[in-house]
């Protein structure tokens, strides 16, 4: 396979299986400036499956840089109206989002705490309604690049990591559509088991974790593959791995520590740690970007509260590539993770909880590992082992 | 950063936009001038502005869609592109000029890709000239493959030097010499107005044409002022005096002078025929069909909204380069444009003869064999320009 017939494949399967485009949908096309190359072959291959219109956004992390470090206050948190429309546009269109940042540390030196407001809350506000109403077919990837390859192995081997991300997403098999297939009804096999059992709680123990978060009665275990209202399958992220529910934000007690290293807002966040009491965060230490985390607990509505618990096991391909991505899309798959902030409210058949948490972020941190052990609490009070040194436990 | 780079910024910034505190202030790069896009953005921000839009166009995402994109996506307009455009109004725009990948639409139909424009987009920028709501500018950013195109090699940096010496960035204080070149070009616009010329003869090698001017509109210059009084030059590098003609007076034969690069295509020796106004014939050794296309689909884009006199003094002709850009080509020679005319150009109400197009298309038509005159009311003829050079006191 060539580079070219590799990229194309790649955002065929994006485009086909991931965000599964429409004829005659829109479709939205977010690529950073250095992933020009994938952002192209993720529109022409959108026209190709009968798109109406393509807009490609790009993303360039200097722009923002130039607004958090010279702009005003107000700008930190501004909503341009043509950013707004853009948003609203994805409603009953096509969304393919690509990460991998091309410079990961460019916030690095700014001021954390500027950097955790800088989001257009407007913006985020109409993304999250999007997710409650579940009205649009998105997918995020990852888009290799010079900086991410670096990021990844010190030094900028883009092809090792396009190799990479291409086995991750199943390219090496002879028919990645139907790979892509059989792989997600697994999941969907392990989420419905695990939704069938019906834990009241989930309890993580392992080296400074020990960790007790409560579940919501009518929240179901999901995978990525979801369905828009409008009846439109999609995987919202690829690579997936995991299955996930979102918890009850009023209980969790103890004390997790995260197993690897997470990218937020430009900056790296390592070792980190959060005590939680009632549901809430009342503690967080980490080596490194402590002050970033405290920034979005304290000046984010219910960022300090959970909205995501996910499982993955050491079949993932994520996991067995063996590489520390610095990439949320990637790491996430790799190993057992959880996330403050928003809730999923995809996880209900009907109407959301009224608890699930409801914030305007969703940041997810990686808590997995060898030594980590995953148990459902049943009411009665049993514990059933769900994971153990990474492998699968619980069979119905 | 690169100092040349920030300096760059500072001066499109400060005095071609000329960004007010607390304006908007919205930059359209495409993504091969990321450097320059990223200067402006913190150019701006230093100037006061309260907000740095920047939305990069990818030319490769518009061929996709010519060559791969139902009849509809030509002439479609998102919303939010509406809402993006409609938002320079009573802010400042930034766009940068300087084509990556100048051959890139060749191997398209040059009909579709005459077609290709987002109308309604387009209306909303008609009518911000027409209100003269949007503080300005339009600069170049060298890359790697406009270098090539006029060089035959990526030499950015010869490239820079070039822009840098049109751009007056070489002078101690360049605001101040761009100050001093700016007032040179009103006074020629005033000779001009002072003549109440009825019409302007072109005459030259394969050209006699004569267009016949507005009783109203008045010539330009470099600096233009915003409605609510904001001065700015929409054009950076600028040595031209402009006005729009009467759309329903041109006769005769044009021969263009250089190449053109239009919608991806390289158009060169466009000859256009005129008869009450009207194109009615198109000629050229590459890339007619593109311009037929513009000229069929879109309603009066075959009559002319720009008539703009530029001589051998201009420091864009003194570079001897041909860039391959209208920006800087424009600017090298004499140019002509076919499509809308310029509403600003009369003090009160535009007059009914001033073109109205979705479309506005500059071709150079200078050299040194093109003689100008002035034609007054009488008949008589007075010179304006022979060999490049200006001849009204």
């Amino acid at each position: 396979m060539t580079h070219e017939e590799r990229l194309e494949r790649y955002a065929e399967i994006a485009v086909r299986v991931g965000a599964n485009v429409q004829p005659g949908q829109e479709v939205f096309v977010h690529p950073h400036l250095e992933q020009a190359e994938l952002g192209r072959a993720l529109v022409r291959q959108a026209y190709k499956a009968g798109a109406s219109f393509v807009s490609a956004i790009y993303n360039d992390g200097h722009i923002r840089r130039a607004m958090i470090e010279l702009g005003p206050d107000e700008a930190l948190t501004y909503s341009p109206a043509w950013g707004k429309a853009l948003a609203e546009a994805f409603a009953g269109s096509a969304l393919l989002a690509i990460t991998g940042d091309p410079e990961p540390e460019l916030m690095a030196d700014l001021d954390g705490e500027r950097v955790g407001r800088a989001i257009p809350l407007e913006i985020a506000e109409i993304r999250q309604r999007q997710h409650h109403e579940n009205s649009v077919n998105w997918c995020g990837i990852g888009g290799p690049n010079p900086g991410w390859a670096t990021q990844a192995f010190g030094e900028p081997d883009v092809e090792r990591l396009w190799e990479a991300v291409a086995f991750c997403m199943r390219l090496d098999e002879e028919d990645p559509v139907e790979a892509w297939r059989n792989h997600l009804d697994r999941l969907e096999a392990r989420a419905a088991a695990l939704t069938a059992l019906r834990p009241d709680a989930i309890h993580y123990t392992g080296p400074g974790t020990d960790l007790t978060v409560g579940l919501l009665p009518t929240a179901k275990w999901a995978s990525a593959r979801f369905r828009t209202a409008s009846g439109i399958d999609y995987v919202a992220n690829m690579p997936t791995e995991e299955i996930f529910t979102t918890p009850d934000p009023r209980r969790a007690d103890g004390t997790i520590r995260s197993s690897m290293p997470l990218l937020l807002g430009g900056r790296i966040i390592e070792g980190l740690a959060f005590t939680f009491a009632d549901g809430r965060i009342v503690d967080v230490e980490a080596e490194e970007g402590a002050d970033l985390v405290r920034s979005h607990l304290a000046t984010i509505e219910n960022a300090d509260r959970l909205g995501e618990l996910a499982l993955v096991t050491k079949e993932s391909r994520v996991g067995q590539s063996g590489i520390l991505y610095y990439d949320t899309l990637f790491d996430e798959n790799a190993t057992c993770h959880i996330a403050y902030g928003m809730g999923l409210g995809y996880c209900f058949d009907g109407e959301p909880d009224e608890a699930m948490n409801a914030s305007r972020i969703h940041v997810d941190f990686m808590v997995g590992g060898p030594e980590l052990e995953v148990d459902a609490l049943l009411a009665d009070g049993t514990a059933v082992p769900l994971v153990r040194d990474e492998t699968w436990q619980y069979e119905e | 950063m690169d100092e040349r780079l920030e300096r760059y910024a500072e001066l499109v910034v400060g005095l071609g936009a000329n960004v007010q505190p607390g304006q908007e202030v919205f930059i359209v790069p495409s993504l091969e001038h990321r450097d320059l896009a990223r200067a402006l953005a913190r150019a701006a921000y230093k100037a006061g502005a309260s907000y740095v839009h920047v939305n990069y166009s990818d030319e490769h995402v518009r061929h996709a869609m010519i060559a791969l994109g139902p009849d509809e996506a030509l002439t479609y307009a998102p919303d939010w592109a509406k809402r993006f455009v409609e938002s320079f109004s009573g802010n400042a725009l930034i766009a940068t000029a300087g084509n990556a990948e100048p051959e890139l639409m060749a191997d398209l139909d040059g009909e579709r890709v005459g077609r290709a424009l987002p109308i309604e987009v387009v209306q909303i920028r008609m009518q911000q000239f027409a209100e003269n709501s949007v503080n300005w500018c339009g600069v170049g950013a060298p890359n790697e493959g406009w270098a090539t195109q006029i060089y035959g090699e990526p030499d950015v940096e010869r490239l820079w030097e070039a822009v840098a010496f049109c751009m007056r960035l070489d002078e101690d204080d360049p605001i101040a010499a761009w100050r001093e070149h700016l007032a040179r070009l009103r006074e020629r616009r005033a000779s001009l107005d002072a003549l109440n010329a009825d019409a302007i003869r072109y005459r030259g090698p394969g050209t006699d044409l004569t267009v016949g001017l507005l009783p109203n509109a008045r010539w330009m210059s470099g600096s233009s002022t915003t409605a609510s009084g904001i001065e700015y030059v929409a054009n950076m590098p600028t040595e031209e005096v402009f006005t729009s003609p009467d759309s329903r007076r041109a006769e005769g034969t044009i021969r263009s002078s250089m190449p053109l690069v239009l919608a991806g295509q390289i158009i060169r020796g466009l000859e256009l025929t005129f008869e009450d106004g009207r194109i009615v014939n198109v000629d050229a050794e590459s890339g007619a069909g593109v311009v037929r296309g513009e000229l069929d689909s879109i309603p009066n884009a075959d009559r002319l909204g720009e008539l703009a006199l530029v001589t051998g003094d201009s420091r864009v002709g003194q570079t001897g380069t041909l860039f391959y850009n209208t920006l800087f080509d424009e600017n090298a020679t004499c140019h002509i444009a076919y499509g809308f005319g310029f509403p600003f150009v009369f003090d009160g109400e535009p007059d009914e003869g001033l073109n109205n197009a979705n479309t506005h298309v500059d071709f150079m038509v200078g050299g040194p064999e093109l003689e100008v005159d002035a034609i007054l009311a009488d008949g008589t003829a007075v010179p304006v320009i022979r060999n490049e050079e200006w001849q009204l006191a």
